[in-house]
């Protein structure tokens, strides 16, 4: 494991963070810390919250109670696109991309937002070199050349996959969260996938939801385990494994099916 | 190779729009500023329906507020104020885009068909408040003004007004297409395709809407600058909702989803306009079927279908098709004559002047005159010809229909969603 032994920063912390969608209680005061540098898998059944909690931490829904903290400033409360400023991006457990616009197009508006871009109306975009070159950078690191020109809606799923991590690259974050990455895909997707992510990751912070222990087992340093809107439980994945009370919640439940 | 032909293409339009009007009568050369005014409207129109997916129906306050900002400019030049004629739309272009902003801020916080309905119920407030407000608006019979000489330009004939205008639409346009390929101009197709995603990658969506709508309505804004150049002229009437309506007819006949679509549409309706409404009364209803026709069978418009053929099409393919498109062609045109037949005979029968006739008559049908000859009402002739029309026509359409599907597989492509089968407009949220 390449766990850091330098003295340890969060890079995302969450303190007794709390959701309600009327009168159901979704999230129960929540409490997580990812540290600077670690990959962090979250893991729980099935309508636990693990969604629901990306989204709270994104911005796209508000928090009911709590504070959120990224890279020890508060974002609690910031609408989505300051929270990506900020420093953090995020993909969509459903893909999430620009269907009519090319591959590198979708890269690119990502690109163009990091470099304060944001409504450039005096200069062509394909003069534009530094932001061009490093598209086609992300556009390889995460094996898309080829298909560079297509509509993002014609690709297949898994390369649509690997769009959706190739775009929350392009803005720069330095903290990254993935909505179960690899679902839907096969072995070799999977295998194919679980590279993508430790590369791209690499001196990054990341976390992400994953349902395959072997996922989570070969890419993370720890693992939290949400059930029903709450932390049960945050550790190695061995020790996770190893958990009694995990079993019970949930591993147990999934070796039994 | 296409590159080259398009820049050729664009410049046999430009050539012949400078070179071709000072040949033409004032009728045409009005016409044709009309033409080119309607055109701008809809491409400023697009910007915003078309590129990104936001459908107002409430254009005619941009239009319409940079109508009267340009008259009152006018009118201070008028009273002595030293400003040049040729920059007037100016006028006009600050007026939309401040309206613009305002409006837009409002509008965008919304979308799809309550972004629709808000731009519908701006466009009602000014409509239903300028007829009360007598200073800025001239009340119910608005305001007027003359072109004041400017240099060597008097601006006293229609083709002055028509250069002019020619000018500031090919600048316009030129704009428009400038900012397709800036960032923005991107940016503004990805809120169209998914608002959301944009969000998260560091954009606020709002405010980048703000500015589309803002931009959009700048350019209406200098359309409504040109009318009211030429008409010298402008009242409320310029708000109702008629003109929000005409332009979203044009765009979606000429095609959203390319960028020249909206010319094709607006320089069609305008000329079918210029060239119908002096022969028949009911040429706003032909303009409504036309509508539903394209809408139906070539819902990307006709832009779209030419689009698809230019892409598709060899030059050999030309021979195959040409046969079975002259067959559905003279289908069309039948069918198109037994409507059109329908159409007058129901106006006439159904007419004040046959009303008349009929009490002259003490309750009898007499016959009635229409395209030069006389028809029975319970004649058999009278509705044997549309019955064969409608029927060889029909016949014709089937049987051709069949043709083309069967030429498209031969030449290994499929029909377009453009040409035949209906898909989602551009503009589908
Ligand atoms: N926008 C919403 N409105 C109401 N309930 C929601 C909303 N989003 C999620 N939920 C509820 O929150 C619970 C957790 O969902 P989710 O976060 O998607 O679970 P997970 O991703 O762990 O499978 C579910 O019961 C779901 O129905
Ligand atoms: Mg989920």
């Amino acid at each position: 494991m390449t766990r850091k032994t330098t003295p340890r920063t969060s890079a995302l912390q969450l303190t007794d963070v709390t959701k309600s969608f009327g009168e159901i209680s979704v999230m129960k005061g929540v409490n997580l810390d990812v540290e600077a540098g670690e990959r962090h898998a979250v893991i729980g059944p099935n309508g636990a919250g693990k969604s629901t909690l990306f989204n709270l931490i994104s911005g796209l829904f508000a928090v009911s109670g709590g504070d959120i903290c990224l890279n020890g400033r508060s974002i609690t409360g910031l609408p989505p696109h300051r929270i990506n400023r900020s420093g953090l991006a995020r993909s969509f457990q459903i893909t999430n991309i620009f269907h009519r616009l090319s591959v590198f197009e979708n890269l690119r508006i990502g690109v163009l937002a990091r470099h304060g871009v944001r409504f450039g109306l005096f200069q062509p975009v394909s003069r534009m070199r530094a932001i061009n070159e490093e598209t086609v950078d992300i556009l390889e690191r995460v094996g898309l050349e080829p298909r560079a020109d297509h509509l993002a809606g014609d690709l297949t799923y898994s390369e649509q996959r690997a769009l959706e991590i190739g775009m929350t690259l392009t803005t720069g974050a330095d903290v990254i969260l993935l909505d179960e990455p690899t679902a839907g895909m096969s072995r070799e997707e999977t295998a194919k996938a679980v590279e993508l992510i430790r590369s791209v990751t690499e001196g990054k912070t990341l976390l992400m939801v994953e349902h395959d222990m072997s996922v989570v087992f070969s890419l993370c340093d720890r693992v939290s385990v949400l059930v029903y809107g709450s932390i049960l439980a945050t550790d190695t994945p061995e020790r996770i494994s190893a958990n009694r009370q995990v079993q019970e919640a949930y591993l147990g439940e999934e070796a039994a099916t | 190779m296409t590159n080259m032909r398009n820049i050729l293409l664009i410049a046999a339009v430009l050539v012949a729009l400078v070179a071709v009007p000072p040949f033409l009568g004032l009728g045409w050369q009005n016409a044709l500023v009309n033409i080119l005014i309607a055109s701008l409207f809809a491409l400023a129109f697009n910007l915003l329906s078309g590129q990104a997916g936001l459908l107002s129906f409430g254009h005619a306050a941009y239009f319409g507020m940079g109508a009267f900002a340009t008259l009152h400019l006018m009118l201070a030049i008028e009273d002595g104020l030293s400003f040049p004629t040729p920059l007037l739309p100016l006028a006009g272009a600050a007026m939309g885009l401040l309206i613009g902003v305002v409006a837009g801020f409002f509008a965008t916080m919304r979308s799809g068909v309550y972004f629709a309905l808000v731009t519908l119920a701006i466009a009602e407030l000014f409509h239903s408040l300028t007829p009360h407000l007598q200073g800025f608006f001239g009340g119910e019979s608005g305001i007027s003004s003359m072109r004041m000489p400017w240099q060597g330009f008097v601006f006293g004939t229609v083709l002055e007004v028509y250069y002019l205008t020619l000018f500031w639409v090919v600048l316009s346009v030129m704009a428009l297409w400038a900012y397709t390929r800036t960032p923005f101009g991107r940016l503004t197709l990805a809120l169209r395709d998914n608002e959301q995603r944009v969000r998260f990658l560091g954009y606020n969506a709002h405010t980048s809407k703000v500015i589309i709508f803002a931009v959009s309505a700048m350019f209406s804004g200098v359309a409504g600058g040109l009318q009211a150049i030429s008409n010298e002229t402008a009242n409320y009437a310029l708000f109702s909702s008629h003109i929000s309506a005409q332009v979203v007819l044009q765009t979606f006949v000429g095609g959203a989803t390319i960028f020249f679509g909206p010319v094709v549409g607006a320089v069609s309706f305008t000329l079918f306009a210029y060239l119908v409404s002096d022969l028949t009364r009911s040429w706003l209803f032909y303009q409504g079927l036309i509508f539903v026709l394209v809408m139906l069978f070539a819902p990307t418009g006709i832009g779209g279908v030419v689009q698809h053929h230019l892409r598709n099409v060899r030059r050999d393919d030309w021979l195959l098709l040409a046969g079975p498109y002259a067959l559905a062609a003279t289908g069309g045109v039948l069918i198109a004559g037994a409507v059109i037949y329908l159409t007058e005979t129901v106006a006439v029968l159904f007419g004040e002047e046959y009303a008349v006739q009929i009490r002259n008559a003490e309750g009898s049908l007499p016959a009635y005159e229409m395209f030069g000859a006389w028809w029975e009402p319970f004649g058999i002739a009278t509705w044997l010809v549309p019955v064969v029309l409608l029927a060889a026509g029909g016949a014709i359409l089937v049987k051709s229909r069949g043709n083309i599907l069967k030429c498209w597989e031969k030449m290994g492509r499929e029909v377009g969603e453009g040409a035949h089968e209906p898909a989602a407009p551009g503009v589908a949220k």
